[in-house]
């Protein structure tokens, strides 16, 4: 194959893109001053703040998926995310959405502080400190985080929770509850479908008890029962960037920088790659399980506040089929479903590819059920352009139409198959 | 509430769920009645739970045992079989879908339990009773106020977007066609959008529409098959800055949100598709008693905009 075919391939993702843009474009339709309604910043801005949400958890999936697991539960934990938002915003006082928030937000904080402290202390602190005394330090450092923190959230209580508030409490439910799935796919060894599956039953379950036996929705409605601070969540900075979108593309950023440029990133990869290789070479793969997984919850229960900013609801059914198109964008990305090979800018991609699908077949006012067919078409094609798929593909074509020629035209030997070990 | 919440969060909730079916073997109420729900978690089902529960508790000899679908087919045929099992006095059903809850229906007509039908029919005639509301008569409804906003018959002229309920099911091709009936005979109203579903969601319908406000310059109705859906497009014209060029009207008339909805005028008006539940309890004592019932109810619709919201809020002590 020639450089340029190389070339092709290794860029084709944003080649998709950027086709499915040019389409975008010649189809859209024209406003009266003769503006393209698809190229119109509005338009575009639009796009982002839609797939923001499933862009926040495909974030998070993809995270999952590069170790080789698979998180079937984000829609239910999705959905207990914008319940448990919306009963903080809205009913003061200790109710089932405080009672869970407030005690995951201390045991939260408390780990996550003293776990820093520690390894700060590890890494800087000079020899002469004894390991005694680093934890007593760290243990204490998270004791104190953690009562200010839930001095913090507890004053909020009795009246509704602020901004901030449901910003730090609801992500922190999400880590708590993906910690859960995390640990038991760790120490179990179970598969990781197979518990996500159950979480995602009971999860939703929980979801639906908190939210109460008689409220299916849990409306928000800002400046009247929530504080109107919250509106910021859905704002548009500059008339242009909606605030949901800014949050995803600061989550792809920080998990881009945080896989390529982290041990903790290498280690992901390296478990994806060969799981059993990485616990050999000392690598610590639960605890890394655990934390791809908790993340995967916290960033899930983000997407639900922003959920709730947006749609000004939080119910049990928020979350409903989120886990297949946070799968189908990762998938579309190149992240590989085996594990260890993908990247943060191919699910952004994915997830970019996945939006602008939709916004185009409904600026052209495709009906509702061609837009399914389209696609999943998309989907089939997207895996097919997959590197190793393509090269099957490319391979039986190509050995067919030898057979048909004479010996003497026929070219060369069938193409190597290389294992790739890039990431990207 | 406080101790409340930490009993349902506690370990009380499996013990509670999974006792609850088979309390009222026990209980000394005359009249058993099983219910079994589609789903609980949509805002007209909880209503017409709540509302069902209200009648039921009028009277001291009925029982009433509420089973949740959890919106499955297979599900509520388990859930009604259970019922037969437990040879209840009367059955209600509000079926997911016809064809699927069919045979379970004729199950319980074999072992000699009466059955109502609430909301959705299924495929055959052998039950005592349906109760429901006509979806067609309540989308002209729709269909003739939209007439009369949009300039009146013969004159009407306008834009409009219509945002579809879920394109399998019958209630949104019966708000559709009903609709259509009148604003299909006016030549000056354009009709935007070619059958886009939001699937009765609100957040769906904000994304539908979202899009919608991009590509027409000009719209002037938005009819949502119901009410969340109105109040999703609703919404997204706001953040647009454009709910004030348009006016929108939604279906279902649920007290705490679309009649809400209207009464802040966020919503130019509302149908009533009323819940059959406490109709059904009235009648199921009927049958009990050994009075004859009429095969068919059809419940009345209404007209909910700003004149009587405010009404409709203070009855139901929303106000």
């Amino acid at each position: 194959m020639g450089k340029v075919g190389q070339f092709f391939l290794r860029t084709k993702l944003y080649w998709g893109l950027i086709v499915l843009f040019a389409a975008g474009v010649v189809s859209s339709p024209v406003s009266s001053k003769g503006v393209n309604i698809f190229l119109t910043p509005g338009n575009l801005a639009d796009v982002l703040r839609q797939v923001s949400n499933n862009g926040i958890v495909a974030v998070g999936m993809t995270l999952v998926i590069l170790t080789g697991g698979i998180d079937l539960s984000v829609g239910s934990v999705l959905a207990l995310g914008t319940v448990v938002c919306a009963m903080l915003l809205t009913d003061p006082g200790w109710t089932s959405g405080s009672v869970i928030a407030v005690p995951m937000l201390i045991g939260v904080t408390f780990v996550l502080v003293a776990w820093f402290v520690g390894a700060a202390a590890r890494t800087m602190a000079s020899p002469t400190i004894s390991q005694p005394l680093r934890r007593t330090g760290a243990l204490g450092a998270g004791v104190v985080a953690a009562a200010l923190v839930g001095a913090w959230a507890v004053v909020q209580v009795p009246a509704t929770f602020g901004v901030l508030g449901v910003l730090a409490a609801v992500p922190a439910v999400g880590l708590c509850v993906g910690a859960f799935s995390g640990v038991i796919i760790a120490k179990t060894r179970m598969q990781p479908f197979i518990v996500t599956l159950a979480m995602m039953v009971g999860i939703l379950g929980v979801a639906r008890l908190v939210a109460g036996q008689d409220t299916a929705v849990h409306p928000v409605y800002t400046g009247e029962n929530a504080t109107a601070d919250f509106e910021d969540l859905r704002a548009l900075i500059y008339r242009i960037l909606p605030v949901p979108g800014l949050f995803f593309l600061a989550a792809v950023a920080i998990f881009h920088i945080v896989l390529k440029r982290s041990t903790f990133g290498r280690y992901v990869y390296a478990i994806g790659g060969n799981e059993q290789a990485a616990r050999l070479s000392g690598i610590n793969v639960d605890r890394v399980k655990i934390a791809v997984y908790a993340l995967s919850g916290m960033l899930t229960c983000l997407a639900g506040v922003l959920y709730v900013a947006q749609y000004r609801q939080g119910k049990p059914d928020a979350g409903l089929g989120l886990e297949l198109d946070a799968i189908a964008a990762v998938v579309i990305g190149g992240t590989n479903l085996m594990g260890g090979k993908g990247s943060m800018i191919g699910t952004l991609v994915g997830v970019l590819i996945f939006g602008f699908l939709g916004n185009i077949l409904q600026l052209n006012n495709i009906d509702s059920n061609t837009q399914l067919v389209l696609k999943g078409l998309i989907i089939l094609a997207a895996v097919l352009l997959q590197e190793g798929n393509m090269r099957v593909l490319v391979w039986r074509a190509a050995s067919r139409v030898k057979s048909w020629l004479p010996a003497s035209a026929r070219w060369g030997e069938r193409p190597r198959e290389k294992p790739s070990t890039r990431s990207g | 509430m406080k101790r409340r919440t930490v009993l349902k969060l506690g370990a009380g909730v499996a013990a509670t769920s999974l006792f609850a079916p088979t309390r009222p073997l026990f209980a000394a109420a005359k009249y058993r009645f099983g219910f079994s729900q589609v789903t609980t978690v949509e805002p007209w089902r909880v209503q017409f739970n709540a509302a069902m529960k209200r009648e039921a508790e009028k009277y001291p000899e009925v029982e009433l045992i509420i089973s949740d679908g959890q919106d499955r087919t297979e599900k509520q045929v388990a859930d009604v079989e259970n019922f037969i099992t437990q040879q209840v006095d009367v059955l209600l059903i509000s079926p997911k879908e016809s064809a699927g809850l069919t045979g379970v229906v004729e199950k319980a007509i074999d072992a000699k339990i009466p059955v109502i039908v609430l909301d959705r029919n299924v495929d055959t005639d052998r039950y005592n009773q349906f109760i429901g509301g006509d979806n067609v008569v309540i989308g002209k409804a729709a269909g003739e106020y939209a007439v009369k906003l949009l300039g009146g018959s013969g004159k009407a002229a306008g834009n409009v977007v219509e945002i579809w309920g879920g394109m399998g099911t019958q209630p949104a091709h019966d708000r559709h066609d009903g609709f259509h009936e009148f604003t299909d005979k006016e030549p000056g109203i354009k009709n935007l959008l070619d059958k886009q579903s939001a699937d009765w969601k609100q957040q769906k319908a904000y994304d539908v529409m979202a899009t919608a406000l991009k590509a027409n310059e000009k719209i002037d109705l938005v009819y949502g098959h119901n009410d969340p859906m109105a109040y999703g497009a609703y919404l997204a014209a706001k953040d647009a800055g454009r709910e004030k060029e348009m006016k929108f009207l939604g279906v279902d008339g649920i007290p705490n949100e679309g009649v809400a909805w209207v009464n802040k005028g966020e919503l130019t008006a509302t149908f009533l598709y009323p819940t059959p539940g406490a109709e059904g309890v009235r009648q199921a004592l009927k049958i009990v008693k050994g009075e004859t019932v009429e095969k068919k109810i059809t419940l009345p619709t209404m007209t909910i905009d700003a004149s009587n919201a405010a009404q409709i809020l203070k009855e139901n002590g929303l106000l």
